[in-house]
């Protein structure tokens, strides 16, 4: 009952958030009257903006020129900053994905190239992994600054959950497809998926095709050479795929539960399933909503490998990173270089390490032991700095327009809605970036 | 008013115009009453329409220089599968909330119209989804209905394993039932109205005629509120073939596309593809399929000549 009452509560907040952040996000930035010394900062609304909010507050101590904070809530980030960037409510520093999620805004001439600033100092470049900074790197110019942390895809799984049906992590496939058998014996939906939100499925597509066929298939389809999509190699990561569903891991019901609302979260802390595949935050999600299950019982372990795949099991698929990126005609240049500066501050490793994220600043690993959970962290830290290629998220590498097609895809290939050969036809529909 | 038959006497050409022009005689207000309502209607619904129509024949991602291309997305929605299901969709999406929510609002706003005891309460209980907002309604739902922890995971013999939003039928069926849930009170305050407006005469005329409750329900009832039932009619059409909101949180187009509905679509591919063009073109196809729809219904049903149905009284 206390479970339903706080769904029902969180439901309520939702609505809420939703109903104030649309007259929020409409007073953003847009003060063409000019009497207000303000900087308007669009970020995405989750667990990570107490982080934000508290560098704001920081920036506004000491800057003439007040920081504004503005959120709007996870899924229609992107539709709402669209909407508003060629408007007088475009904010001055909006967060992204870098690569395909700023590359239309570049092309139309909207954003700062941030190369005059990192002449000024260039610790805003140098501070940075050169490899996560690169992303939001578009024509050979500089348009991002690195914030929030890295956000690498890994298997999470219920440690009470597995121990109870003598499970130990797997480390291969073939070790993963056992486990969920004794999983399934035992009444428990082997593997939590979010269907519902379409993306957490896209997780298990972008791990089974790196590992089947290395990180090259997509970079070749990405770059347009759409015979990728058909190759032997493809066919062969959609058939495991089906292997794995068809053994019931994803149970019957994953297209009705939702990473979003806290469905499938809940499955997994609950102890109603063993695995989740999700992004980094998952481990701040869960220590948002039950901080005993995130200290004690949350366990995380790398993509298993694939027998006879090309690619490397120590290759990360993920979101490198979210990135700053500043308006074209914001009106005050350099208290936004002020602000771009705190991004690897101390206070700023810290922040982002306490609520268990992992920021990409050269200074990192210097804090990893103050995250809230160091053995989280310097996890994670290795992954991604041992990783030989870390792939960007397909829905993001693609620009925006493709995002509906591949998330239809790879929903109606796992539920069986369309075969191999209408998924194949449906991803070399798409327009490369 | 010594009325012996229960239906409407009938009407000669010549009474009826008579009736007219008689109308006509008295003094009625002038252009300028209607100048407020029409500039604003002008400017919030003509201009935006003809805009859609131009940038029907565009291509535009909402930053960047509008681009003319002709007939192209036209082509390409002609082409489109999704395009063809989600008229289709809507239309049956729209039938189906006609079937359920006509009978029960029927039902309930009949009832309503009594003077039992404990209506006025048991109507205000009735009445309450109408005064909350369809988002919200949209949102609560979607928890209380998640397979695990909602409805559907505490009664497993009548949902089986809850995938209520992972199959058509199920998402189809969720839809139809939240929009019913929300506006079967409002039209079943139409109903109330239209019950509470037949006059108790012809009731007493009808138990003089040995007719009991079913005999009055059919005959003096159900006639006597033909007016409503349209009015009530048109909206549901209208309503349901621009539904948005409802799909949007519930299913989100959902499963694949098994309830990409016209209005969602248009959403689709306007706000997540970024293809304005397209976007328009589905919005003009919607405005233009709703239009004939609601010609078709106010024709087949009589409503343009709104014919009384106190007339004798």
């Amino acid at each position: 009952m206390m479970t339903v009452r706080s769904r029902l509560a969180r439901a309520v907040a939702v609505g809420a958030a939703l109903a104030l952040a649309l007259p929020l996000a409409a007073c953003g930035g847009g003060d063409s009257g000019g009497d207000a010394d303000e900087i308007h900062i669009l970020v995405y609304g989750d667990a990570t903006n107490k982080v934000e909010t508290q560098l704001v507050e920081t920036f506004n101590k000491t800057s003439k020129v007040k920081a504004v904070l503005d959120t709007i809530p996870g899924a229609d980030y992107q539709t709402k900053l669209q909407t508003i960037i060629n408007t007088n409510q475009a904010p001055d520093i909006f967060f992204n994905w870098g690569g395909g999620s700023i590359t239309p805004f570049v092309k139309a001439n909207l954003l700062m190239p941030l190369d005059d600033m990192i002449a000024k100092d260039p610790g805003l470049k140098s501070n940075f992994l050169p490899s996560v900074f690169n992303t939001a790197v578009v024509d050979g110019k500089s348009y991002g600054v690195p914030m929030r942390g890295t956000q690498p895809v890994l298997l999470f799984h219920n440690k009470k959950v597995l121990a109870d049906a003598g499970i130990t992590p797997p480390q291969t496939w073939d070790e993963l497809l056992a486990a969920v058998n004794t999983l399934k014996g035992k009444k428990i939906t082997p593997i939590a998926l979010g269907g519902g939100d379409q993306w957490p499925t896209q997780m298990w597509y972008q791990y089974l095709y790196d590992r089947v066929a290395g990180p090259e298939l997509f970079a070749k389809a990405l770059g347009g050479d759409k015979s990728a999509w058909d190759s032997p190699d493809s066919r062969r990561a959609l058939e495991l795929l089906r292997q794995l569903k068809d053994a019931g891991a994803f149970g019957t019901n994953f297209d009705s539960v939702k990473f979003t609302d806290g469905g499938s979260p809940a499955l997994l802390s609950s102890g109603k399933a063993g695995f989740e595949l999700m992004g980094s935050w998952n481990y701040s999600t869960h220590n948002d909503a039950n901080p005993t299950f995130a200290a004690k019982d949350l366990g995380w372990t790398a993509f298993p490998s694939v027998p006879g795949g090309k690619g490397d099991p120590r290759n990360v698929v993920g979101n490198t990173n979210n990135f700053y990126s500043v308006l074209k005609k914001t009106k005050h240049p350099e208290a936004v270089a002020e602000f771009l500066k705190l991004q690897y501050s101390d206070e700023f490793v810290k922040a982002q390490l306490s609520i268990g994220n992992l920021p990409t600043t050269t200074n990192t690993d210097k804090f990893l032991d103050t995250a809230t959970n160091p053995a989280y962290s310097k996890f994670q830290f290795d992954m991604v700095k041992q990783a030989p290629s870390f792939q960007l998220s397909w829905d993001q590498a693609y620009p925006p327009a493709a995002t509906t097609t591949i998330h239809q895809a790879v929903q109606q290939y796992l539920n069986g809605r369309m075969d191999a050969n209408g998924f194949i036809k449906a991803m070399q529909s798409l327009q490369a970036g | 008013m010594a009325t012996t038959t229960v239906a409407p006497p009938l009407m000669t050409e010549e009474r009826r115009s008579g009736r007219r022009s008689g109308g006509q005689n008295l003094g009625r207000p002038g252009f300028a009453w209607a100048l407020p309502a029409t500039l604003f209607f002008g400017f919030f619904a003509i201009v935006p329409l003809v805009l859609v129509v131009v940038l029907s024949f565009t291509s535009w991602s909402g930053i960047g220089s509008v681009e003319y291309v002709g007939l192209a997305n036209w082509r390409r929605l002609a082409a489109d599968p999704t395009m063809t299901q989600s008229l289709w969709l809507s239309v049956l999406l729209t039938a189906l909330g006609v079937a359920v929510q006509t009978p029960l609002s029927l039902l309930i706003g009949v009832w309503a119209a009594g003077h039992q005891r404990n209506r006025a309460v048991l109507s205000a209980i009735f009445f309450l989804p109408l005064l909350l907002s369809m988002t919200a309604v949209s949102v609560l739902w979607r928890v209380l209905l998640d397979p695990n922890f909602g409805v559907p995971g505490q009664l497993p013999g009548l949902f089986g394993d809850g995938n209520l939003f992972g199959s058509r039928t199920g998402a189809i069926g969720v839809l139809v039932f939240v929009s019913s849930w929300q506006f079967i009170p409002f039209h079943a305050l139409i109903y109330q109205g239209a019950a509470r407006a037949v006059p108790a005469v012809l009731y007493q005329a009808a138990e003089v005629d040995g007719a009991g409750r079913w005999g009055q329900f059919r005959h003096v009832t159900l006639p006597q509120l033909r007016n409503a039932m349209i009015t009530s009619l048109v909206l549901m059409v209208v309503g349901g073939l621009t539904t948005f909101d409802t799909v949007l949180i519930l299913t989100g187009g959902g499963p694949g596309t098994d309830t990409t509905i016209t209005a969602y679509y248009m959403y689709e591919q306007a706000f997540k593809s970024f293809d304005f063009g397209a976007g328009a073109a589905i919005a003009l196809l919607l405005v233009v399929v709703a239009t004939i729809i609601s010609l078709i219904v106010v024709r087949v049903s009589g409503y343009d000549k709104m014919r009384s149905t106190m007339e004798g009284l």
